[in-house]
């Protein structure tokens, strides 16, 4: 009874509930930490990617030249050069066709680059969901547990004719470390929530604008050679 | 296929994050607990405190006795000048009955100065009696304050000691009694009778049954109620361990069942 009370004791001596949603919180605190992490590596690498693009495609090197380049490097075009590659390849496919109305060609010029936009938002959204979930529900279940485990060191107190506040604090400590779990897993998740939120957002609006500017371009071209 | 080598790297980040989360929880847990600990004793020395009570009550009786002793005491002398008082009165009349039979045979004028002057005489012999009761009274009733007083100081010395071990006594009885689940036969007015001995440290080492209540159950609870207290807390003070709980007895009375 003198001896502190060490975190593994709380954990082992739970009831099983509680352990049960100390389990999954931790589980879902470890995959959103994954989930974290691989998206924040991906959004800051579609991001670097963009701008490298865009440097590259205001220099004034030759559009063909840089399509070549895509196609020929080994990696999978992401961000702006997805949109860029689409819109290049329907464009080009419709000259070979002779489709002489340039409007039709850049109607589905543009078609095709909206396609390539919402692929591409779909995909750095992914697992923003899940931690959404995570940020708003893993508080519910942490004060699940704790709820349950109060409950049963106060129907065991029930049971104890000298009431004292040692009989119910062990179990108390034992349920309240389940909402410490639980929000341990989703301060997190929500803070990356907001965050890859805005950065997705930031980067859809720069890749619309360069959706616009591409197509302007090409109307310009197609203009140009007729 | 390459989606799913870019979640390893991850992965292995946020178990790092899991670990050294974890290790730095287990690592700063003891730092932050003995804090609560020191929680606790300051509790228990309230409590001590509060275990002063029964003492006080018995210095209180021991005051009221002495009072009410002391109010005996003027009242039995008071009845002693009131029965002195009527002797002499009594003395008085016979001796001027006396004078008067005397002054029947004699002439009555120079009697009658005699008798007034023997009057007086006796009077003043009355009074002086009566303030030397008075005052005999008063020194009595005196000492009797005086050794009163000295009594309580002598027994509020004895009580220091007393009284700090009666705090870890009721320390001790509060810790069986939380470990103390009594069987469904037990029965108000059962008692059983324990000696308990311990060791410097505090801790159980022997419970041996002294006087059995007739019900095995009760018994065998008692005795399970002090063993799993285990270990309790004794003075450190080695003379006043040996004195009150080298080897003490506990009695196990059931008071508030409704049977």
């Amino acid at each position: 009874m003198n001896e502190p009370l060490s975190i593994i004791d709380l954990v082992t001596n739970a009831s099983i509930v509680v352990q049960c949603v100390m389990a999954i919180l931790v589980l879902a605190s470890l995959v959103s930490w994954v989930m974290i992490f691989q998206r924040g590596f991906s959004l800051s690498s579609i991001k670097r990617e963009s701008i490298a693009f865009e440097d590259e495609f205001w220099s004034g090197k030759d559009l063909r030249k840089i399509y070549l380049e895509i196609e020929a490097s080994e990696r999978e075009p992401v961000g702006m050069e997805l949109i860029f590659v689409a819109g290049f390849k329907e464009f080009t496919r419709l000259r070979q066709q002779k489709e002489a109305d340039p409007d039709r060609i850049m109607q589905s010029v543009q078609r095709a680059m909206r396609v390539a936009l919402s692929r591409e938002e779909e995909r750095m959204e992914t697992s923003l969901p899940f931690l959404a979930t995570v940020g708003s529900t893993s508080p519910y279940i942490g004060l699940f547990g704790t709820v349950w485990g109060i409950m049963n060191s106060f129907r065991g107190l029930a049971t104890v004719n000298q009431a004292s506040l040692s009989v119910v604090a062990p179990g108390i400590s034992e349920a309240l470390v389940a909402t410490a779990i639980g929000l341990f897993a989703a301060i997190p998740a929500v803070i990356a929530y907001n965050r890859f939120a805005a950065q997705v957002e930031i980067i859809v609006n720069r890749l619309e604008a360069f959706t616009d500017e591409f197509s302007g371009i090409l109307y310009r071209g197609i203009r140009r050679q007729d | 296929m390459s989606s799913i080598r870019t979640y390893i790297l991850p992965a292995a980040l946020a178990l790092a994050v899991h670990v050294g989360v974890i290790a730095l929880l287990l690592v700063n847990w003891d730092e932050s607990v003995p804090n609560a600990s020191a929680a606790v004793e300051h509790y228990y020395i309230k409590a001590a405190l509060v275990a002063e009570n029964p003492h006080k009550v018995k210095q209180q009786k021991l005051a009221d006795a002495a009072l009410q002793r002391r109010q005996a005491k003027a009242r039995l002398a008071r009845q002693r000048d009131a029965a002195r008082r009527a002797e002499l009165d009594r003395d008085a009349k016979a001796k001027a009955d006396l004078v008067a039979k005397a002054s029947q045979a004699a002439e009555s004028s120079r009697l009658e100065t005699l008798r007034i002057a023997a009057q007086e005489a006796e009077k003043k012999r009355i009074e002086d009696k009566l303030a030397q009761a008075a005052k005999e009274a008063s020194v009595a009733t005196e000492q009797d304050l005086a050794r009163a007083l000295s009594e309580e100081q002598d027994y509020r010395l004895a009580v220091t000691d007393d009284e700090k071990a009666m705090a870890y006594v009721s320390q001790i009885q509060r810790e069986i009694i939380q470990n103390w689940s009594r069987p469904p036969s037990a029965r108000n007015g059962m008692q059983v009778l324990l000696m308990v001995f311990l060791v410097p440290t505090g801790e159980v080492v022997d419970v041996t049954l002294k006087t059995s209540s007739g019900n095995d159950a009760f018994d065998r609870s008692a005795m399970l109620a002090v063993r799993k207290a285990e270990r309790f807390i004794v003075p450190a003070d080695s003379a006043q361990f040996e004195r009150n709980f080298r080897e003490f007895e506990v009695m196990f009375r059931p008071e508030d069942l409704r049977l």
